[in-house]
């Protein structure tokens, strides 16, 4: 079961036929919506009614821990025993840090994604910047600085573009900039910690972005998602983008115009943390309540070969689970981005790996929306959140 | 009351049993289905436990489901009404014999055939900020100077969904109400006329009293879809900002696809315990019993 963009879908039916040629076993894909929430809609719908279809499906990061202690997936260890090489390829913390349930494999990850910062060489180059701010005090210099200049003649233009609309890839922002403070999302006996000196300031700096700077546009927190900042970026409309690896190949296309004046570097972060990106990507699972369960075994092992993900990421731009990929020359040639995207995916963070994420999810959603919307005060709204998700957490820890 | 012969009961009745056939299938079974549901801690990861009222009482202290609440209370009084009355004016004006009655016809009832979600996107894209057709207009009017954020507090974005609404479903009311009004014999009209009624009496003595039996089924059908909604939220403010337009219903859909299909449930029952009530006070106070004229 795949779903996606149009071009994904017909390289998924590519992929198939590739398979049956192979191995003479015939699959079929099931298309779905583009829409994450309403995949997994379909999938948990088939998934609680036991049906056999779909033998194998991707899933997001997130549903894992909620897919595995439901028992839907299939452990993949007994097959892994007999083919134990083809785990080598892989970044081992996705692996660690995702597949991995009560000592079982239940998962193999596809594609990998991490917040990155674009930015516009051209820019920082005429204002004199010769690299892109590592800090994210430097951040906001920078983009004061140009954005000055810029909307002199484009009143349009602002310094730097995220995901603040009252969705999951909020809660991912969140979560780099939190951790890039050391702070971060935290368990801890069973309770979450969420409030915390760090994640405030993280908080407070994402409001200030747009009402004290002005550097991010008023809309961020209204209707900012991948495709909406991918969009102002790509216009020539911002300095900096936070954003997944796919708006590389979308921004250096023929027609973009900010084709070629452009690059990407890690997130920044704040005086004495690290730099991390949220972990993201899709991964590809058997139902246990799939009735061929060998041939569905075969079709994860092509779909997490060097060859297809070699395919993948020069068809569609994902970035391959297999480090050994990001090394490949045609690979280097064609993405040369590639080489810093593997230095990027060694810092990956992950969202709180609980079945019932979704609902934690949801209830910082909507407070971290309300802090940037202005409504509550950051400290306030983390603390609200905490006690929130603390109610959440005792309703199904039990 | 009227007494009926027997056969003409059978007649009724075999008539009448697909369609209870039906509704017994898909509306009681689920209905009942739903409320056992709620009963139970029924959690995909979790093993199903039968808990009674445990989700009733959680859903009191759900900070979440009181905000959902007061968002689709708040959404039916403002919404209903105006659609009504916006709906009231389009049809006395469409009983009218203007010209292009048919084509003015044809006109307001577009937005009804539109389906809801693309209606939705329709309205993102004047909404929008950066390049939506409402700031774009405002600003080569030079209404204002700045660009205008719609969905910017709690305030505007409920106001932004009220006028989304209002636009798409007051097509509905005024063909309904329309039907109404040609229903009412001219002669009386005419013999108003005669007693020298002015226009108001005409209205709030003969139009208004005798339109009410329509009136009240528009008001029913526009609040029980009303409490349902859904696909507009969904597309335009995905519930925010800070939750402030989460519908019920959107609420419950959150809950199912985390896997919660109990406390869904009890949401759900709580909706339709809601649009239940508002059914039955309606016809209540519609009094339906009686006969026109």
């Amino acid at each position: 079961m795949v779903g996606g963009a149009p071009n994904e879908v017909a390289f998924w039916n590519k992929l198939a036929k590739e398979f049956e040629k192979e191995t003479g076993i015939k699959v079929e894909i099931l298309k779905q919506p583009a829409d994450t929430e309403q995949r997994r809609q379909g999938l948990v719908i088939a998934l609680t009614s036991k049906n056999k279809d779909p033998d194998v499906f991707l899933m997001d990061v997130v549903w894992i821990p909620q897919f595995a202690a439901s028992h839907w997936l299939e452990p993949l260890n007994s097959y892994l025993k007999r083919d134990s090489q083809i785990l080598k390829g892989f970044f081992k913390n996705v692996i660690k840090t995702v597949d991995v349930y009560h000592q079982n494999i239940i998962a193999l990850p596809v594609y990998i994604d991490g917040g990155i910062l674009y930015y516009r060489k051209d820019l920082l180059q005429k204002a004199g910047f010769k690299n892109p701010p590592q800090t994210w005090e430097d951040l906001v210099d920078y983009s004061l600085k140009i954005q000055r200049i810029i909307k002199k003649e484009n009143p349009d233009f602002y310094g730097f573009v995220w995901q603040g609309a009252q969705y999951e890839g909020l809660v991912c922002n969140f979560l780099e900039i939190a951790t890039s403070n050391k702070g971060g999302i935290f368990f801890k006996n069973g309770r979450i910690i969420l409030n915390i000196p760090q994640n405030i300031k993280a908080l407070e700096f994402m409001k200030d972005l747009i009402h004290k700077y002005k550097i991010s546009p008023p809309n961020t927190f209204t209707e900012m998602k991948e495709e909406e900042t991918r969009i102002f970026f790509q216009k020539g409309n911002a300095l900096f983008e936070r954003n997944w690896p796919y708006a590389w190949m979308l921004h250096q296309a023929q027609n973009s115009p900010v084709k070629n004046k452009i690059d990407i570097t890690e997130l920044p972060h704040f005086k004495g943390g690290k730099s991390t990106s949220a972990l993201g990507g899709w991964h590809i699972g058997i139902s246990k309540y799939s009735d061929n369960k060998k041939a569905s075994w075969k079709f994860v092992k092509f779909v997490t070969s060097y060859k297809v993900q070699k395919e993948l990421a020069l068809n569609l731009g994902w970035n391959p689970a297999r480090t050994d990929v990001y090394k490949d020359k045609e690979i280097l040639k064609t993405l040369p981005h590639f080489k810093k995207l593997r230095v990027i995916f060694n810092n990956l963070v992950p969202r709180p790996k609980v079945p019932y994420y979704p609902l934690i999810s949801e209830t910082l959603q909507r407070y971290i929306n309300g802090a940037l919307a202005g409504k509550i005060e950051p400290a306030k709204a983390l603390a609200q959140a905490q006690k929130e998700i603390n109610l959440i957490v005792n309703r199904y820890e039990k | 009351m009227k007494t009926y012969y027997k056969s003409e009961i059978k007649t009724a009745l075999i008539f009448l049993t697909p369609l209870a056939i039906f509704i017994l299938l898909f509306v009681f079974i689920p209905i009942i289905a739903t409320f056992i549901n709620s009963f139970f801690k029924d959690i995909t990861f979790l093993n199903k436990k039968f808990i009674f009222l445990q989700n009733y009482f959680y859903l009191f202290k759900d900070a979440g489901f009181w905000q959902s609440l007061r968002f689709t209370l708040l959404f039916i009084i403002v919404s209903v009404p105006a659609e009504i009355i916006l709906g009231l004016i389009f049809a006395l004006i469409l009983n009218y014999n203007i010209p292009y009655r048919g084509f003015i016809r044809v006109c307001v009832l577009l937005p009804w055939v539109i389906p809801a979600v693309v209606s939705a996107r329709l309205w993102e894209l004047i909404y929008n900020y950066s390049y939506g057709l409402a700031n774009f207009l405002l600003l080569k009017t030079g209404l204002i100077n700045e660009l205008v954020n719609w969905l910017e507090t709690g305030f505007s974005a409920f106001f932004a969904l009220i006028v989304a609404d209002v636009w798409k479903t007051t097509p509905f009311v005024a063909i309904i109400l329309l039907a109404g009004l040609q229903a009412i014999p001219q002669e009386i009209y005419f013999q108003a006329m005669i007693d020298r009624a002015n226009v108001w009496q005409r209205f709030s003595k003969i139009t208004l009293p005798l339109l009410k039996p329509i009136l009240i089924i528009a008001l029913l059908f526009r609040t029980i879809d009303a409490i349902r909604i859904f696909d507009l939220v969904y597309v335009l403010t995905k519930g925010g900002p800070g939750g402030s337009t989460t519908s019920l219903s959107l609420y419950a859909y959150k809950y199912f696809l985390s896997g919660d299909f109990g406390y869904a449930s009890s949401i759900s029952i709580i909706l339709f315990l809601i649009s239940f009530i508002i059914s039955l006070l309606y016809i209540k106070f519609g009094k339906f019993e009686q006969e026109i004229l």
